[in-house]
């Protein structure tokens, strides 16, 4: 007993005191990868994480752009606007209801089938059919008008339609099985050649692609986490890595630092009913202090949000007010001035809460002002900030307790309890997800049961308007016309904090192009652009 | 051998200490470590929650006389979480070994006092748990309680009672054959009786000492399982919690992070380790020399 006791002891310490050796170490900076190779024609990637459910786009793959392997009717181009990718033309009716694409005539998949009108209107139906992320509730119906010419008919007007087209990929029909997700065959830059789950993916050049032909010829993206991804960018064995902002001031030799500016956002969301009621599965909903809107506005004007992005993103980030700063559809008005703890103290005495007791925390009554925020524990950043708004919001008298949990722990608790959860799309879509009621307590929108009737007007509005004007208007009164809104100033059931700036170590000889402005992931987004990457010798 | 020992104390302290003997040597010792611990205990319990409320202007400071473990990327205090992870962690292992223990005391007697059948089924038990590695079982049923306090302290317990088991076992077998024992069998006292009543009182040192030999184990279990993550949620300032959380950062160069840590874990350890041999020298000294 006592001699393995001592043993497990030396072995702590030897364990222990390798880590310190190894961390305070230099890196070496040879990179023995690159230095036989004059053009290079391998990159080695490591940004992020594994899509554990494959690559099939008709079950959520490449959703929020960027699917590598397949490509899609529309993209975005740097500056967000919309260009034709697999279509050459699309047209929508003057009621809205119809549309219209044309698709290029030489696009072919990975094995030397052409994609034709077929694919498309496979790929539509087998994504509606799928009951996965995508949306494709609105649509009636698709159909091939020719070889070349589809034609989608909406049940509904619905000027968010175009962002299906953007992102959803076109699978091959002859080749789409159960097996699609690990075996992917589709008309992008990349062919899958294998797929080590857990550990790598390597793709190859597509010869098929209709597009300009990628300046490298293979990428092996290895799925690290983010130390082993740093430790990998210091040694040289990867060119390209991702980075937690909490490693951003690190200097690594031959690299350099990438930041992107993202929409990528972090926020607590608060649950806006009373406690009392089950979903169907018998999930319980609800909370009683932060049903109370005084709560919710005073936590949203008291937390300082500079101070998060200089503390706990080390300045990598921007102060978010909504889920969509920056974006078109962004109201400017909704910025408030926070960190204002007079304002926050102001907001809870007029709405009733009392410190009665001498306990640092507020009272209503009985209730006490005291809730549990809960944070993905696997997420670093996340619970940094969940720590980090407890303590900040601890002056006002509310008593914030954190907690940890997993993912599927977190669906069990996220109706009654605040969540740190992070959005951000290049889509208005997903903020009518978030704050409609008709999306109350459907999988991971709007958990917190939110609904206003005139807010939900104002979207159905958004939704249906036929031109993209019209929309954004609608869209910006929906977060606050002067009355009422979803933001801060108005039902505040969120109170939002970061918007985080995605960091990547990129090899000093790499040229990654002009990112756009990075939505939700980090790490697969940045290979929207990678047909335009290149390596200067 | 009285004077092989002043000789060798001599040669390797190279001058006179007061003379103690044994006996009064593992009482200092024993008073020295109960003094220790409990003072991280108090300590740990005393220090208030505002140094390690997150500040940002304190982040990412080596040690310093202010903050002499550093502190973190929240700019908590390391001292004060590191003294309130032991304090927590010792909590944990306290209670765990307590319960394990009394289950190996009621195990034990049972099987060496209840006949045949109840020792075969205890032996099988205490076998079939130690043919597995601890981790795993610990792993295996903190998981199945989905984690947090109770699945640590439950799979803790759970584990770590076979081998105490076995020597308390063994000690009942050695009783058993006492000759009071027999004399009492014979005037017809019930089986229950002899247990409770003589054999029982025989067992407290031995019970006591598996306590303390049991508890070390059981914190550096607590702490490892935390550690890879099945144990307690992440905010809470368990040791396991610091030492997992600091690994991130060690790339980083922040060594303070874990190597403070760590190294009062191994000295808290060690210090109820050494505490348990003397207790145990003390209070049965020919079992201790074997």
């Amino acid at each position: 007993m006592s001699s393995k006791r001592a043993m497990l002891a030396v072995l702590l310490v030897i364990v222990l005191s390798t880590m310190v050796f190894t961390g305070c170490a230099p890196a070496k900076s040879d990179n023995q990868n690159t230095q036989n190779i004059t053009t290079k024609e391998e990159l080695i990637l490591a940004i992020g994480s594994e899509p554990e459910d494959g690559f099939d786009p008709t079950t959520g793959w490449g959703r929020y752009g960027s699917p590598l392997f397949q490509s899609t009717l529309l993209t975005r181009n740097q500056d967000l606007k919309i260009v034709n990718d697999l279509a050459v033309e699309y047209k929508v009716s003057d009621d809205g209801l119809i549309w219209t694409v044309e698709l290029r005539k030489d696009a072919k998949f990975s094995d030397g089938q052409p994609l034709t009108s077929e694919d498309v209107v496979y790929t539509y139906n087998a994504a509606a059919e799928s009951g996965s992320v995508i949306d494709l509730s609105v649509m009636k119906s698709v159909e091939a008008i020719d070889h070349y010419i589809v034609q989608f008919t909406l049940k509904q007007p619905q000027s968010t339609f175009v962002n299906l087209l953007l992102t959803l990929g076109i699978v091959p029909k002859h080749a789409h099985g159960k097996d699609y997700a690990t075996n992917p065959i589709g008309s992008g830059p990349f062919k899958l050649v294998q797929w080590d789950k857990g550990q790598q993916l390597i793709v190859e050049a597509n010869p098929e692609y209709y597009g300009s032909a990628p300046a490298f010829k293979k990428l092996t993206f290895l799925f690290l986490g983010e130390d082993a991804a740093f430790a990998a960018a210091k040694a040289g064995t990867v060119d390209i890595a991702y980075l937690p902002p909490a490693f951003g001031k690190q200097a690594v030799p031959g690299m350099r630092l990438v930041t992107l500016n993202s929409v990528d956002n972090r926020g607590m969301m608060f649950p806006v009913v009373k406690a009392g009621g089950t979903t169907k599965e018998g999930i319980p909903v609800g909370n009683d202090v932060t049903a109370d809107l005084a709560i919710r506005k005073a936590i949203n004007f008291a937390i300082d949000r500079q101070a998060l992005v200089n503390g706990v993103l080390e300045g990598f980030g921007t102060p978010a007010y909504t889920v969509c700063d920056g974006l078109p559809w962004w109201n400017p008005e909704t910025v408030i001035k926070d960190g204002d703890m007079e304002k926050a103290k102001k907001i809870l005495s007029d709405g009733g809460w009392r410190d009665t007791d001498g306990d640092g925390i507020l009272e209503k009554d009985t209730l006490k002002a005291q809730f549990t925020l809960i944070y993905p524990s696997s997420d670093q950043t996340r619970q940094s900030l969940a720590i980090s708004v407890a303590d900040m919001i601890k002056p006002i008298g509310i008593n914030i307790a954190v907690e940890g949990k997993s993912w599927d722990e977190i669906q069990k608790m996220m109706h009654s309890n605040a969540v740190l959860f992070g959005w951000g799309s290049h889509d208005p879509l997903e903020m009518y997800n978030l704050y409609s009621s008709k999306t109350a307590g459907i999988g991971w929108y709007n958990t917190g049961f939110y609904s206003n009737p005139i807010i939900d007007s104002y979207m159905e509005k958004a939704l249906a308007a036929v031109t993209e004007e019209e929309a954004l208007e609608y869209w910006k009164k929906a977060q606050w016309d002067g009355n009422t809104g979803f933001s801060a100033m108005g039902d505040a059931p969120w109170a939002w904090m970061v918007n985080l700036n995605h960091l990547y170590l990129v090899n000093e000889k790499l040229d990654i192009g002009q990112a756009k402005i990075q939505p939700h992931g980090h790490g697969w987004p940045i290979t929207d652009n990678i047909v335009e990457w290149h390596w200067n010798e | 051998m009285i004077n092989i020992d002043a000789l060798r104390e001599k040669r390797s302290l190279g001058f006179r200490l007061p003379r103690f003997n044994r006996r009064q040597q593992t009482l200092i010792t024993i008073l020295l470590m109960i003094i220790f611990l409990s003072s991280v205990i108090v300590g740990g319990a005393l220090l208030g929650n505002e140094r390690i409320a997150t500040n940002f202007e304190t982040k990412n400071l080596s040690p310093s006389l202010k903050h002499p473990f550093g502190t973190d990327w929240l700019g908590r205090d390391m001292l004060t979480r590191t003294l309130k992870g032991i304090t927590l962690s010792m909590g944990v292992g306290m209670l765990a070994a307590t319960v394990s223990a009394f289950i190996a005391l009621i195990l034990g007697l049972l099987a060496a006092t209840m006949g045949k059948w109840a020792d075969t089924v205890v032996t099988w038990l205490v076998d079939l748990f130690l043919s597995v590695p601890h981790l795993v079982a610990l792993i295996l049923i903190a998981f199945a309680l989905g984690g947090g306090m109770k699945g640590v302290i439950i799979g803790v317990a759970f584990t770590h009672w076979p081998s105490l088991t076995r020597v308390i076992r063994a000690e009942v077998l050695q009783l058993r054959s006492a000759e009071f024992i027999q004399v009492s069998k014979k005037m017809g006292k019930s089986r229950w009786w002899i247990a409770v009543k003589h054999i029982l009182p025989h067992l407290i040192p031995q019970f006591f000492i598996g306590l303390m030999l049991l508890f070390p184990h059981a914190v550096l279990h607590e702490a490892s399982i935390t550690f890879l993550g099945f144990g307690l949620s992440p905010h809470q300032p368990a040791i396991g919690i610091i030492l997992s959380e600091s690994m991130r950062y060690l790339s980083t160069g922040m060594w303070w992070l874990a190597f403070f840590p760590g190294l009062s874990l191994l000295i808290m350890v060690r210090a109820f380790d050494i505490l348990g041999d003397h207790l145990h020298m003390l209070m049965d000294p020919h079992h201790a020399h074997n």
